[in-house]
């Protein structure tokens, strides 16, 4: 049997861009309906920049953060479509925004207006940096907050080099989102009682991603050097190249028993019992000489051959997988981990990111385009005359891209 | 929940539990307890199990039990544990928890209704089940590893542990749903979480246009111009010219004219024109200071930033203004500053307690909870199960 764990959850998505939809997308994925509200004037960044020929419904990646959503356009500066969110928000159990601080509040779905219209309604908002304090009202993508939280600093091919993105804060913000809601809903299920959650996607990232960075700062006062692909304190570890073009193998050796097996395993056997690569410590100071010994032997094998014999023989070693390797790894599709839309055809969409007994993760269907659902929402859902709902006008519709 | 976790991944899921009110009583190996307990770096470079940062951070509001599970008797009153439970977490290498007889099938005959999430490298079965891994190695093999650095250089490991703290966050997401579920259909749940396949969604736009358009993905600049980094007189500023409609207020930050000629008003001229656009760009940015340059911006509607290094975000004026920095008190340590709450609930706020001692609540736990009498507690200690 298939019970998905939200099928009872209705939510109202005003989000956009990556992070609250993503956020939205679990809801979905796990049996929430979840209908995306979405501002034809200024569609979601992941829409594109063109708006002819129905171009904004051909995006896989907008498809991919948004699939199993329904779509309804509305201007909310326009009262009939207020009245469309009012009648909405009343029939929801969540209602997820990532506007900037103060937006809600102009258009009148501040969250005291919004639990007037439903007492026990769930707010999840989103701001970059919170609603509070000197950058409440501040600009944010993930570009932003990796380098103001700190974040960026620590991820570098020296110390001292220039930082790169992991670019991981919008997916970090999306689960953490679906945490909180998770965390009212439980909530809510025991008390009868809503609440109103207040997600900054800077705090929310900094404690996921580099808390106890940050500890370390605190209590020893010093910055934790940038390691570029070595280990603190393991020894050896790098990425060396192998067979083909861009193809890389990692490995991790973390203890004398795993350092004798690489000698062994790369023709150095009587390193094992060389004093001078004894010690992790001397293992450490000898870095460059290990790597080109290892790359030598890494470059005449493929990258999955490299992780194969090492991973046999209890090594620490992952192929640096691209998005192919991914499409066809072997493991993966032992997993079922790939799946196809309403169950058939081609497995071309991501899993989930968990498994639960008794809930198949599906994808129902790969998503909306653009105000797919304006009737069946406004007519059939809400009742609304079938005079109010509107199809989509190619001529009202403008991108995030627009110069102003 | 009884959360038999250890290092990152599990922990944190528990540390979310605790600090969102769940009482987790974490089941820790006689004197050596958590491995990360043994791992740096530490408090004054301390080696005492009491000192480790990566612990102190990873098991606050906890409470630490330590029992053997390699003893008989151990596996009895963890069972007696579990009884008394609505949540298992771990994440033993798979096949663990069935080789001590503490499977989920045995598990949830013990508690009707118990909800169980096992975590591992990359899950409870087929081809990698077995295999070991440390951070790089996920990284690598859930696609992100090849997606950052430069592309004329190797790809680059992250700098943080972003898999496992991934894995943390949806095995909490896992468990509340399960949890959520149970208390409508009465009926538990087992959660297989594999850190590999939870840090795919790190890459979900990539690994999607890779499935459905047949990209290949590389190591790239942000396809947007500008989108990133660009060095100024004091360090590194982010520059965007988003959100769009505020693109044209640059005017009044940046002098060259040039940044304004026509072909460069929308994304997609600055795009097709990449290199003579950033040239421009990155001239422009030399004459400017990282801290006025983000204000500047940020005044004008602009998304602009600036990179901080881990002393500067430990007194950014956001932080400081909000409170997310939260002192806790610690026996070995001291009171010290960590990150507070992950996000802001109005009703259920989060808690702050400090880590447990290694075994501090064994009384606590086994005279409290269990009822055991000080007859068998001192049993249990003589024969070292506990």
């Amino acid at each position: 049997m298939n019970t998905l764990p939200l099928s009872a959850i209705r939510v109202v998505d005003l989000s956009h861009s990556w992070a609250g939809p993503h956020c939205t997308r679990l809801l979905a994925d796990f049996g929430a309906e979840v209908i995306k509200v979405e501002y034809p004037r200024r569609l979601c960044l992941l829409r594109g920049s063109v708006k002819e020929g129905g171009a904004y419904n051909r995006h896989p990646a907008w498809f991919q953060v948004n699939r199993n959503k329904l779509s309804i356009t509305l201007d909310l500066t326009i009262e009939r479509d207020r009245a469309v969110l009012t009648d909405l928000v009343r029939i929801s159990d969540v209602l997820v925004e990532n506007s900037r601080t103060g937006v809600m509040e102009k258009l009148g779905f501040g969250y005291s207006d919004l639990v007037k219209i439903r007492e026990d309604l769930i707010v999840l908002a989103m701001p970059a940096f919170g609603h509070t304090g000197p950058y409440a009202s501040y600009a944010g993508y993930g570009a932003m907050m990796e380098a103001l939280g700190g974040i960026q600093s620590l991820t570098a091919y020296e110390s001292g080099g220039k930082p790169y993105r992991i670019k991981e804060l919008d997916v970090t913000n999306g689960v953490a989102g679906a945490c909180a809601v998770l965390t009212a809903l439980v909530y809510r299920q025991r008390t009868g009682k809503g609440q109103r959650i207040e997600l900054s996607q800077l705090e929310a990232a900094s404690h996921a991603l580099i808390g106890e960075h940050l500890l370390e700062f605190m209590m020893k006062g010093t910055h934790p050097p940038a390691q570029g692909n070595r280990h603190r304190v393991f020894a050896p570890q790098g990425c060396y190249r192998c067979k083909g073009e861009d193809k890389w193998v990692t490995l991790t050796v973390r203890s004398e028993e795993e350092w004798r097996t690489l000698c062994e395993v790369i023709g150095h056997p009587g390193w094992a019992s060389d004093p001078r690569f004894a010690t992790r410590e001397n293992r450490i100071r000898r870095h460059n000489e290990l790597d080109a010994v290892i790359e030598g032997w890494t470059m005449q094998l493929t990258h999955y051959e490299a992780m194969e014999i090492l991973q046999r023989r209890g090594i620490p070693a992952g192929a640096v997988l691209d998005v192919r390797d991914l499409g066809g790894d072997p493991h993966l599709k032992g997993r079922g981990y790939f799946l196809a839309e309403g169950g058939r055809g081609e497995s071309l969409f991501m899993g989930a990111p968990f498994r639960l007994s008794g809930s198949q993760p599906e994808v129902r269907w790969r998503g909306p385009d653009l105000g797919a659902h304006n009737r069946d929402v406004a007519c059939g859902l809400l009742g609304r005359p079938q005079a109010e709902c509107r199809p989509v006008d190619e001529a009202d519709i403008g991108t995030a891209y627009d110069p102003a | 929940v009884v959360d038999l976790t250890h290092y990152i991944a599990g922990p944190y899921c528990t540390k979310l539990l605790a600090g969102f009110g769940a009482e987790v009583i974490k089941v820790e190996r006689p004197r050596v307890g958590d491995k990360m307990r043994g791992m740096g770096p530490f408090y004054r470079d301390e080696e005492s199990l009491e000192c480790s940062l990566p612990f102190l951070w990873l098991n606050t509001g906890k409470r630490s039990i330590t029992l053997d599970l390699k003893k008989e008797k151990g596996v009895a009153v963890l069972k007696h544990l579990v009884s008394q439970a609505d949540l298992v977490v771990e994440n033993f290498s798979p096949g663990v928890m069935a080789r001590l007889g503490l499977s989920y099938e045995v598990l949830r005959e013990v508690k009707r209704g118990l909800v169980m999430a096992s975590i591992s490298n990359f899950g409870q079965n087929s081809v990698y089940r077995d295999y070991k891994a440390e951070e790089m190695q996920l990284y690598a093999m859930s696609g992100a590893m090849h997606l950052t650095g430069d592309p004329n250089r190797p790809p680059l490991a992250a700098g943080s542990r972003v898999c496992q703290y991934t894995a943390g966050l949806h095995a909490y997401l896992a468990t509340l749903m399960a949890l959520l579920r149970r208390d409508i259909t009465g009926e538990g749940a087992f959660v297989d979480i594999s850190i590999q396949e939870s840090a795919l969604e790190n890459i979900e736009i990539a690994l999607t246009n890779g499935l459905q358009a047949g990209n290949a993905s590389k190591r790239a600049k942000h396809p947007f111009v500008p989108w990133d980094l660009y060095e100024c007189q004091d360090g590194y500023s982010v520059i965007t010219l988003m959100p769009a409609r505020n693109a044209h207020r640059a005017k009044e930050i940046f002098k060259d004219p040039r940044l304004f000629d026509e072909r460069f008003a929308h994304g997609r001229g600055r795009m097709e024109d990449r290199m003579e656009y950033e040239d421009l760009l990155r001239a422009e940015l030399r004459g400017h200071r990282k801290g006025p340059i983000f204000e500047a911006g940020q005044a004008r509607g602009l998304a602009f930033g600036s990179l901080v290094t881990l002393a500067e975000a430990a007194e950014s004026p956001q932080h400081v203004a909000r409170g997310f920095f939260e002192e806790i008190d610690h026996p070995a340590v001291g009171r010290q500053r960590y990150c507070g709450a992950p996000f802001r609930m109005s009703r259920t706020p989060w808690q702050t307690d400090r880590a447990p001692l290694l075994g501090e609540h064994n009384w606590a736990v086994y005279e409290g909870v269990l009822e055991y009498s000080y007859e068998e507690m001192g049993r249990l200690m003589a024969e070292e199960v506990i």
